[in-house]
């Protein structure tokens, strides 16, 4: 530790602390990967959201913190590689902070293994001249693999205090807290070009860190290795796509929703509610708003808590691990040229695996996507093609009960649609797809309690965004209900239900109410299969139209975010034509077949 | 011969894309590939003088380099010129 050589270097000069007009403004800065927003979570108290996977923050969380008897402001910045040149989106989120003055202190998280990439930041934010302090995270997995760091030496060289943290453990912690006052600019040299501070920091990396042979445990480099080639990968992947139908589509969405559904909403909360109602609101406008066919508690709740809030649990927890683990990115490695042929490349897999979860949040992290053309992209086929794990759940609960072949259908169908999209997409919006360079994280086993924490934070964001946009939902149908205009509307596209896509005229309702919500629509198609009134082939084709459909509500309103209105009512005005055209096509192919399911 | 000659070594030696695996390297120099390819790669450590180990060559090629384990797309590995190291 270097406390010594900069309590005397302090000596000399005042105290960063002292009375001012705002809060000290700390900014977490780092690149990828590195721990930044563990620290975050361990200095304000506040959750970011942690995982093993590059890129996770995609936008600034601001926290306080104590700091002796000051009050701060923590800002904690998406991960960077560089600071200068072509920077991506999530980058330049970074750089803005800094350029803006929105900082007053920098805390530089450096990954303890990888000092030698961290000091190409450290000369690139030497220029902003904030004072700085470099905090050596996971020293505990740097010494597993042999690493060590001479912090004294390394502070000595760049003239701030360097502190050595187990972040995770909140190991290190009080000494950055105590250090924090002495914190001063960064001296080094001034260098240009990335050629130059790249050289710097290897000159530097070599006088400072001590390799000793290099110790990964066996089973985590075979497990590493393992998963990312084809032939030991693919398997792998059948493997664990296989559990995720056992734990989401089985465990979730059947034994919870079952119980959920029909013993706490079926026999609890809906007859309670229907009795309260019925006892305290006089005029039958005003119960079957809360508790009628549209009603708010009957069905806005019911869908929203009973029915899909178990499918998305279950999935953002499988979710949860497989990205602390390390595998998603591995998976990238063998999905990238599938990618590739789509304007993409293989970091797309990320949005897309997490798609299958919901499209909406799925959308949001298309950031870390480093073109504009990649950006636009990803998010059409996110809303045109990836099922979110409310649909995913009807399409197996539906299909699972018609015959594999229907749901070996569906898939195939939708995508090589997304395939064909993608691949026209790719060809036809301007721009570049950039290259595949990819950090793959070391593979380890996730920590229950991180785990824990990152599946509450993503279900209060499900329970705080979506719940309220499906009772919303719910308000306009039973608005549009009131004033009959459902039926109007069902009625205008019920002869293309009907005629072009073979389905029973009362599909149309459920199309309209998909429009409000994709998985409020699938979960309509799920009641009328199940009470029998839909074929094998009349499910397979309005199943295929609905995950193709235009996106629900609350992933149209994202995508307005974050790509503007125009591109969301193209994308629109593309995807209907798209799934209807492909839903009748396909009826008309397995008609002329006389094929049955 | 000489466009074979051309798409597996230059006068810096020799590119990744053409190393086996578990074949050591240092870094010799980057290509300029597309306009930000080489402030990726040296953003994230593939600099001059970095030592790197292949580890998979299909379908990307993955190698460690330094202390980070990579994976780029063929075209990439293209553009990185390595000096095998002896042993």
């Amino acid at each position: 530790m270097s406390c010594h050589v900069i309590a005397e270097q302090a000596a000399r000069k005042p105290p960063v602390l002292r009375l001012r007009a705002h809060p000290l403004r700390i900014a977490l800065v780092g690149n990828p990967n590195v721990g930044k927003s563990v620290v975050f979570g361990r200095l304000t108290g506040r959750y970011a959201t942690v995982s093993n996977y590059p890129g996770t923050t995609v936008a600034v969380t601001r926290g306080r913190t104590l700091v002796g008897a000051e009050v701060c402001d923590v800002i904690d910045t998406p991960g960077v590689n560089t600071l200068e040149g072509a920077i991506s989106e999530d980058e330049r989120i970074t750089r803005d902070v800094l350029v803006k003055g929105e900082a007053d202190l920098v805390i530089q998280i450096a990954d303890a293994r990888n000092i030698r990439r961290a000091l190409t930041l450290t000369t690139q934010l030497s220029r902003f001249g904030h004072p700085t302090i470099l905090a050596l995270n996971m020293t505990d997995e740097a010494l597993a693999r042999g690493i060590s760091v001479n912090a004294e030496l390394l502070s000595k060289e760049l003239g701030i205090p360097v502190v050595e943290m187990v972040a995770i453990e909140g190991r290190g912690l009080q000494a950055l807290r105590d250090l924090l006052p002495l914190a001063s600019p960064i001296r080094t040299p001034l260098l240009i070009d990335a050629a130059a501070q790249a050289a710097w920091a290897h000159e530097l990396t070599t006088r400072v860190r001590h390799v000793s042979t290099l110790s990964l445990a066996y089973a985590q480099e075979a497990l590493s290795r393992a998963t990312r080639r084809p032939l030991t990968g693919i398997p792998m992947l059948a493997v664990v796509l296989y559990v995720m139908y056992l734990f989401v589509g089985v465990f979730g969405a059947q034994t919870l929703v079952g119980l959920l559904e029909e013993d706490v909403f079926g026999k609890g909360v809906n007859p309670a509610a229907i009795w309260v109602v019925n006892h305290t609101l006089p005029f039958a406008f005003a119960r079957d708003f809360f508790v009628g066919e549209y009603g708010l508690i009957t069905m806005g709740l019911t869908y929203a808590i009973a029915i899909v809030l178990p499918v998305v649990t279950t999935f953002f927890l499988l979710f949860g691990f497989l990205e602390d683990s390390g595998y998603i990115p591995r998976l990238a490695v063998f999905s990238d040229r599938i990618f590739r042929a789509m304007g993409l490349n293989g970091k797309a897999v990320l949005p897309m695996v997490l798609g299958l979860g919901c499209d909406t949040m799925a959308t949001m992290t298309t950031r870390i996507l480093a073109t504009p053309k990649e950006r636009l992209i990803a998010i059409l086929l996110l809303a045109l093609g990836i099922p979110c794990s409310a649909q995913l759940a009807t399409i197996l609960g539906i299909l699972g009960g018609v015959s594999f072949a229907a749901l070996l259908t569906l898939f195939g169908v939708v995508l090589t649609q997304m395939f064909v999209v993608g691949w026209l997409a790719g060809q036809l919006i301007s721009g570049q797809r950039s290259d595949f360079i990819m950090e793959l994280p070391p593979i380890r086993l996730p920590r229950l309690s991180n785990l824990i924490t990152k599946t509450r934070m993503r279900v209060w964001w499900y329970l705080g965004e979506a719940v309220p946009l499906f009772l919303v939902g719910t308000m306009l149908l039973f608005a549009l209900d009131k004033f009959h205009a459902l039926g109007t509307l069902a009625s205008l596209g019920r002869p293309i239900v009907t005629g072009l896509l073979g389905l029973p005229a009362s599909t149309s309702q459920i199309f309209v109410m998909g429009f409000l919500r994709r998985d409020y629509g699938a979960a309509g198609l799920f009641q009328l299969a199940h009470s029998g009134q839909l074929t094998g082939v009349q499910a397979v084709v309005a199943l295929t139209v609905m995950t193709l459909f235009i996106p629900c509500v609350a992933n149209f309103l994202m995508i307005v975010r974050e790509r503007g209105l125009k591109t969301a009512c193209t994308l629109l005005s593309v995807i209907t034509p798209i799934a209807v055209l492909t839903g009748a096509g396909l009826n008309y192919v397995l008609h002329t077949f006389g094929v049955q399911f | 011969m000489s466009s074979i000659h051309l798409a597996f070594s230059s006068e810096h030696g020799h590119r990744l894309s053409a190393l086996a695996e578990g074949t050591r390297a240092v870094v010799a120099h980057l290509e300029a590939h597309r306009a930000d390819g080489v402030e990726r790669l040296q953003a994230l450590g593939v600099t001059k003088g970095a030592s790197i180990v292949v580890l998979q060559t299909f379908p990307g090629v993955v190698f460690l380099c330094d202390q980070t384990e990579l994976a780029v797309e063929r075209a990439v590995a293209e553009t990185i010129l390595v000096r095998i190291s002896e042993g």
